[in-house]
C-alpha cells in the first residue's frame, strides 16, 4: 500500500514533485560547478602564473658556494658546469608533470663585431627532449619560449630551433639592437674565449629589464663558444607548486629533520622545496633553489585567489541549500490538504512523514543526478571559456553533493514535517488551512 | 476610487501578513537571490582592485634608470615619484651600487632604503633582521658563504680612491694612505664598520649583494652621488602604467622610467583570467539562483490557483486579478531586494576582508539595480503561473480537489 | 416574465453527453431544486446558468439575453451583476476575515463598503464573528459567510451547489431558514443537490438522470414558511 501511496502521488503530483526535482538539480549544479572549479581553480591559476617565468634555478653544486666576483678575479678559475644530457633526468622526478618547462642557459662575454663587450646566453628554444633512462623514453618539447612569455618580439621572428635547424641564428635584445643598429636578418659576428661565430638575427626582442642588452642563441653555438661542448652553466625550471605552510617551512631548513610520515607528505606534496629536493636527488652534482620573487608570490596569489573562490563557492551553496529547502517546504505545505485526509482515515505521523520523504528523496535524488551532469558541464564552459582547458572532474564532489543534497532536502523538509504533526484534520478539512 | 483603492492594499497586506509562513519562504528565496547578485557584484568589481595589490609581491613593476650616463638625483627622483596617485603608489626604493672589497675580497654594496625594500621587494628571505639603523648590513646568501659571513658577525668594507690633495680628507675619521711604489700615486684607503644584521635570500643575482643604508654608503665613499636605479611598484594595470611612464618622462627628463615587463605583462595576462573566472562564475550562479528564485514564486503563486478561481467565479477580471497578485509580488521583490542588497554587501565585505583584509568598496549604483533586479525578477516569475491560472475556468478549479 | 430559459442545451465532453437537449424555464422570484444522482449532469446545467461554462449547442437566455453569444468579458460582468454564487466547498480566502471576505465581493462588483457587508453578515446571524478568519469559524458559520457574499450584490439568482453538503443537521437547517427567508424576500434561487431533504423544501423540483430532465414539476409540499 506504501508504494502504491508514492506511486499514486508521482502519477499526481508529479508536476510539484517535477519542481522539487528542478530546484535539487539547479541546486546541485552550482554546488557541482563551483565545487570543481573551486578543486581545480589552484592548478589553473598555477599554469597562468607560470607566464612569470621560472621559479626554481639548477646551478652546479660548487658553484653554489662560489663567489661569481671571485672567479673574475682568477680569470682562469674553472667555472663548473653541469652535463646537458642530466638535464632529462628532471623528466623522471616525482613531480616530473608538474614541471612545465625548463631550458639550460649559459651565458658568457662576447665580443659584438670586433667592438664592444656584451652579455650573450645560450639556451634551448623549443627544444625536442628525448631522454631514455631503464628503457623508458621520455619526451618533451622545452626551452626558454615559454620561460620569456613577456617577450615582445619587435621585429623579425622568434627563433625556430626546430625549424631552423642547426646554429647560426640568434635573438638580439631591443637595447642592445638600438645601440648597434642591428635588425632582424643582419649578420652578426660574435668572439668568445674559445672560438666565433657568425650569427643571423633573425628577431628583436623586447623584455623590459636589463636583457634587453644581451644576445640570445642556441645552446650549442655558446657552448662553442666557452669551450664546453655537452655542458651548460644554469637551468631554470618553471613547476606547478604547492603554496608553502609550516611542514614546507621545516623541511626547506633540512628535509633530516622532519619524521618519517612528515617526510613522505613533504616529498609526496608539490612544494618548491620537495621538487628542489628531487631534482637535486636526480643530478646530484646541481643545487636547485626557488626562485623567492616567483615562487613567494605564486604562492601568496594562490591562496588569495582559492580563498576567493572557496568563499564565493560557499555563498552559492548556501544560496543554494536555501532554495531547496525552500521549495521542499513549500512543497509539503501545498498537500496539507491531501495529508490531513490520510491522518483523518487514521495513517500514523510516522507513516505520512515515511511518507513525504520518501517522495521528496526520490525526487531529490532525480534531481541532484541530473543537476550533477548540468554542473560537470556548467564547470567546462567555464573551464573552456576563462582558461582554455577542461577542469578536471574530482570524485570528491560526487560525494560532497550526494552528501549535501540528501542532508539539505531532509533539512528542508523539518520545517514541513513538524508542520505535518501539527496538523488537525478537521482544521485542514473545514476549509482553513 | 478611494474606497477601492483601500480594499485592494487591505487585501494584500492580509496576503503578506495572514499567509506568513509562505510569505516568508517566498521573501527568503528572494533575500538569497538578491544577496548573491549584490554581493558577487560587488566583489566582482572589486576584484581588480584588490588582486592587482595582491600582485605586488612580485615587487616592483617600473623601474627607473638615469636617461644619461650620470645618476638620478634626489630631487627628480621626488619629482618623478610625484606622478604617481598616491593610493596606487605602494612605494619605492632607490638603489645605488659601489665596488668595494671586503677582506680583500672585491664585493658589490649596495645602499639602499629598507623600510621601501619591504614594499618593493616583499620577497625577500632574510635570517636574522633587516637592517634598522646605520652601521648594520643585509648579506647576500651567496656573498655571505664566500666570505664566511653569518649573523652576527662584524664585517669591514673598504672603498680605496686616488688623492690628489690630502687636504680634501680633513674631518675624515678612519682612513690610511698608502702610496703605489710604483707610479708615486697616493690612494685613501677608507674603511667603515658594519654589523651583519641579517641574510638575504631571494634565489636571484640579489644573493650576491651586501646591503647597506644610503647614508653608509655615502660615508664610505665620500661623495652623495644619487641613484643608479630606483624600483617602483604601483598597484595598477599595464595600460595605467604606460600612462604614468609618458608622465613621467615629460616631467623629469634625466629619468628614463620603465616597466618591467615580466612583471606587468604577467599581471595582465593573470588578472584578466581571474577577472574572467569571477565574471563567468557570477553569471552562472546568479542566472542559477534567478531561477531558483523564479521556481519558489511559481510555487507559491501555484497553489492559489482555487483562489484565483474563485476570485473569478466572483466576477473578476483578468487584469485586476494579475494587478493584486502582481502587486504582491512586487512588494516581495523590493523588500527582499532592499534586504538582500545590504546583506549582500555585508557578504562581500566578510569575504574582502577575510580574502584581501581589506574593506569592500561599497557601490551604491549596485544597490538600485539589485533592487530593480529582484523586484523585476519576481514580477516575471509571478506573472507566468497567474497568467496560466486566470486562462483556467473557474469551474474546474473550483470542483476538482 | 421569465428570468431564466434554456431552449435545447447540450453539453458534450468528448464522447460523454453530459447534458442532451435540456429545456428550463425559470421565473423571478422562484425556488427551484436541481435533483439527480452523481453523474447526472446537475455540475454542468449549474456550470451553464452560472454563465462559468458554455454549452455546446442550444440557448441560455438569461433576463432576455442570450448569454451564450456574448463575450467572455460581457459574460464575466454579467455574471456578477446577476447572480450570487454558493459552493459546497465554501471557497473562503483562507487569509482573509469574515467581513474582508464578503468585502471581496463587492470589491470586484462595485464598491467595497465594510457597513453594508456587516450588514449581510448580520442578516445571516454572524455579526459577532465577522473579524475571524475561516479556520476559526464552524462549517455552518463558514457556509453563511458564504451566503452573505452570494446575496452582497443584491443578486437576481442565488445559484447554490450542494450548499448542504459539508454540513451537519442543526447547520443545515439553519441555511434552508436563510434560504425561505431569501424566497420570501423575492430572490430567485437554485438549489443543486442530490439530498431529498434539501431538494424537499424547494418551489419546484427538477430530476436529471444520464444528462436528460426525466422530471419537472411543482412541490406539493411546499410552504411559503410559518
Amino acid at each position: 500500500m506504501f508504494f502504491r501511496m508514492i506511486r499514486g502521488t508521482f502519477l499526481r503530483q508529479w508536476k510539484k514533485l517535477l519542481m522539487i526535482a528542478l530546484t535539487v538539480a539547479l541546486g546541485a549544479s552550482i554546488a557541482t560547478a563551483m565545487l570543481n572549479v573551486m578543486l581545480d581553480v589552484g592548478d589553473k591559476i598555477n599554469e597562468e602564473l607560470k607566464t612569470y617565468g621560472s621559479n626554481i634555478t639548477v646551478v652546479p653544486q660548487s658553484e653554489a658556494v662560489m663567489n661569481k666576483l671571485y672567479d673574475v678575479e682568477n680569470d682562469e678559475a674553472v667555472t663548473e658546469y653541469i652535463a646537458e644530457e642530466k638535464l632529462g633526468e628532471l623528466l623522471t622526478i616525482f613531480w616530473a608533470n608538474n614541471i612545465t618547462d625548463f631550458a639550460p642557459v649559459t651565458d658568457t662575454t662576447v665580443t659584438l663585431n670586433g667592438g664592444d663587450e656584451v652579455t650573450l646566453v645560450g639556451s634551448w628554444f623549443d627544444h625536442h627532449l628525448e631522454f631514455t633512462k631503464k628503457g623508458t623514453t621520455y619526451q618533451r618539447d622545452t626551452g626558454i619560449i615559454n620561460l620569456r612569455s613577456w617577450w615582445d618580439v619587435t621585429s623579425g621572428k622568434m627563433l625556430d630551433e626546430q625549424k631552423q635547424s642547426g646554429d647560426g641564428y640568434a635573438m638580439v635584445g631591443s637595447e642592445l639592437a638600438a645601440q648597434h643598429n642591428i635588425s632582424a636578418g643582419d649578420k652578426i659576428t660574435v668572439k668568445g674565449e674559445k672560438g666565433s661565430e657568425q650569427l643571423v638575427v633573425t628577431g628583436i626582442y623586447e623584455s623590459g629589464d636589463d636583457e634587453d642588452k644581451y644576445i640570445y642563441t642556441t645552446l650549442s653555438a655558446a657552448q662553442r663558444l666557452t669551450g664546453s661542448t655537452g655542458y651548460f652553466k644554469k637551468a631554470e625550471v618553471s613547476a606547478i607548486t604547492s603554496p608553502d605552510d609550516e611542514l614546507a617551512v621545516r623541511a626547506a631548513k633540512d628535509p633530516s629533520l622532519l619524521s618519517g610520515d612528515e617526510y613522505d607528505l613533504w616529498y609526496c606534496t608539490a612544494y618548491v622545496s620537495s621538487i628542489c629536493f628531487q631534482i637535486q636527488e636526480a643530478i646530484p652534482e646541481a643545487n636547485a633553489s626557488a626562485v623567492r620573487q616567483i615562487a613567494d608570490s605564486e604562492g601568496k596569489i594562490l591562496e588569495k585567489t582559492e580563498l576567493l573562490m572557496t568563499l564565493i563557492s560557499i555563498m552559492s551553496l548556501i544560496g543554494a541549500t536555501l532554495g531547496i529547502s525552500n521549495l521542499v517546504t513549500s512543497g509539503v505545505m501545498e498537500r496539507s490538504q491531501e495529508l490531513a485526509l490520510l491522518k483523518a482515515v487514521g495513517a500514523t505521523n510516522g507513516q505520512i512523514t515515511r511518507l513525504v520523504l520518501t517522495e521528496i528523496l526520490s525526487a531529490a535524488i532525480v534531481g541532484a543526478a541530473a543537476g550533477f551532469f548540468m554542473g560537470y558541464a556548467f564547470a567546462q564552459i567555464i573551464g573552456r571559456t576563462v582558461f582554455d582547458s577542461a577542469v578536471e572532474m574530482s570524485g570528491m564532489v560526487a560525494f560532497i553533493v550526494a552528501v549535501l543534497i540528501i542532508a539539505v532536502t531532509l533539512f528542508g523538509s523539518i520545517p514541513a514535517v513538524r508542520m505535518l504533526l501539527r496538523l488537525r484534520p478537521s482544521e485542514v478539512l473545514h476549509g482553513g488551512h | 476610487m478611494n474606497k477601492k483603492r483601500r480594499m485592494f492594499v487591505r487585501m494584500v497586506t492580509a496576503s503578506l501578513v495572514r499567509r506568513r509562513s509562505r510569505m516568508i519562504v517566498a521573501l527568503l528565496a528572494i533575500i538569497v537571490g538578491a544577496t548573491i547578485l549584490s554581493g558577487l557584484g560587488m566583489i566582482y568589481f572589486d576584484v581588480p582592485r584588490q588582486m592587482s595589490a595582491q600582485f605586488r609581491s612580485y615587487g616592483a613593476n617600473i623601474i627607473f634608470t638615469p636617461s644619461d650616463d650620470g645618476y638620478i638625483d634626489k630631487d627628480s627622483l621626488e619629482k618623478g615619484i610625484s606622478c604617481f596617485s598616491k593610493e596606487q603608489l605602494e612605494g619605492y626604493t632607490p638603489y645605488r651600487y659601489e665596488n668595494t672589497s671586503i677582506h680583500n675580497i672585491p664585493v658589490t654594496l649596495a645602499g639602499t632604503d629598507f623600510s621601501g625594500v619591504l614594499k618593493t621587494s616583499p620577497y625577500w628571505h632574510i635570517n636574522g633582521s633587516m637592517p634598522s639603523s646605520d652601521g648594520e648590513a643585509l648579506i647576500g646568501a651567496k656573498a655571505a658563504e664566500k666570505l664566511g659571513i653569518s649573523v652576527g658577525d662584524s664585517i669591514s668594507a673598504q672603498n680605496s680612491f686616488e688623492v690628489t690633495d690630502e687636504t680634501d680628507l680633513t674631518g675624515i675619521p678612519d682612513y690610511e694612505i698608502y702610496t703605489d711604489p710604483e707610479t708615486g700615486e697616493k690612494y685613501c684607503d677608507h674603511m667603515l664598520e658594519l654589523k651583519a644584521a641579517g641574510i638575504l635570500e631571494t634565489g636571484g643575482s640579489e644573493e650576491e649583494y651586501i646591503y647597506v643604508t644610503l647614508a653608509d654608503i655615502q660615508s664610505l665613499t665620500l661623495s652623495d652621488r644619487g641613484y643608479d636605479i630606483v624600483e617602483v611598484s604601483v598597484a595598477a594595470m599595464q595600460d595605467e602604467l604606460k600612462d604614468y611612464l609618458k608622465q613621467v618622462g615629460e616631467k623629469t627628463p634625466d629619468i628614463s622610467a620603465r616597466l618591467v615587463k615580466r612583471v606587468t605583462a604577467s599581471e595582465s595576462t593573470v588578472l584578466t583570467k581571474l577577472e574572467a573566472l569571477v565574471l563567468i562564475v557570477t553569471i552562472v550562479v546568479l542566472a542559477l539562483t534567478m531561477i531558483c528564485v523564479a521556481t519558489t514564486m511559481t510555487a507559491v503563486i501555484a497553489e492559489r490557483r482555487k483562489e484565483i478561481g474563485l476570485r473569478k467565479a466572483l466576477g473578476a477580471q483578468n487584469s485586476s486579478i494579475m494587478a493584486e497578485f502582481l502587486s504582491e509580488g512586487l512588494v516581495l521583490g523590493g523588500v527582499g531586494g532592499i534586504a538582500g542588497s545590504l546583506l549582500g554587501f555585508v557578504f562581500a565585505d566578510i569575504v574582502s576582508m577575510n580574502v584581501f583584509s581589506s574593506p569592500i568598496t561599497f557601490r551604491p549604483l549596485l544597490l538600485p539595480i539589485t533592487i530593480a533586479a529582484s523586484v523585476i525578477v519576481t514580477g516575471l516569475a509571478c506573472m507566468i503561473p497567474i497568467k496560466s491560472a486566470v486562462e483556467v475556468d473557474p469551474a474546474l478549479v473550483l470542483k476538482g480537489e | 416574465m421569465s428570468l431564466l430559459e434554456l431552449k435545447d442545451v447540450s453539453k458534450v465532453y468528448g464522447e460523454l453527453h453530459a447534458l442532451e437537449k435540456a429545456n428550463l424555464k425559470v421565473d423571478k422570484g422562484e425556488w427551484i431544486a436541481i435533483m439527480g444522482p452523481s453523474g447526472s449532469g446537475k455540475s454542468t446545467m449549474m456550470n451553464i446558468i452560472g454563465c462559468m461554462d458554455r454549452p455546446s449547442s442550444g440557448q441560455v437566455i438569461f433576463d432576455g439575453r442570450d448569454i451564450t453569444k456574448e463575450s467572455r468579458k460581457k459574460l464575466t460582468e454579467f455574471h456578477r451583476d446577476k447572480i450570487g454564487l454558493v459552493f459546497q466547498q465554501f471557497h473562503l480566502i483562507n487569509y482573509l476575515n469574515a467581513v474582508e471576505n464578503v468585502m471581496v465581493a463587492q470589491y470586484y462588483h462595485s464598491m467595497p463598503d465594510e457597513k453594508e457587508a456587516l450588514e449581510a453578515l448580520e442578516r445571516v446571524g454572524l455579526k459577532d464573528r465577522a473579524r475571524h478568519l475561516p479556520s476559526q469559524l464552524s462549517g455552518g458559520e463558514q457556509q453563511r459567510v458564504c451566503i452573505a457574499r452570494a446575496l452582497i450584490n443584491s443578486p437576481e439568482l442565488i445559484l447554490a451547489d450542494e450548499p448542504t453538503g459539508n454540513l451537519d443537521e442543526a447547520n443545515e437547517n439553519i441555511v434552508l431558514d436563510i434560504f425561505r427567508q431569501l424566497h420570501k424576500e423575492g430572490t430567485s434561487l437554485i438549489v443543486v443537490t442530490h439530498d431529498p431533504e434539501v431538494g424537499e423544501v424547494a418551489q419546484r423540483i427538477v430530476r436529471l438522470d444520464h444528462g436528460k430532465i426525466i422530471s419537472d414539476k411543482k412541490n406539493e409540499s411546499f410552504s411559503e414558511g410559518e
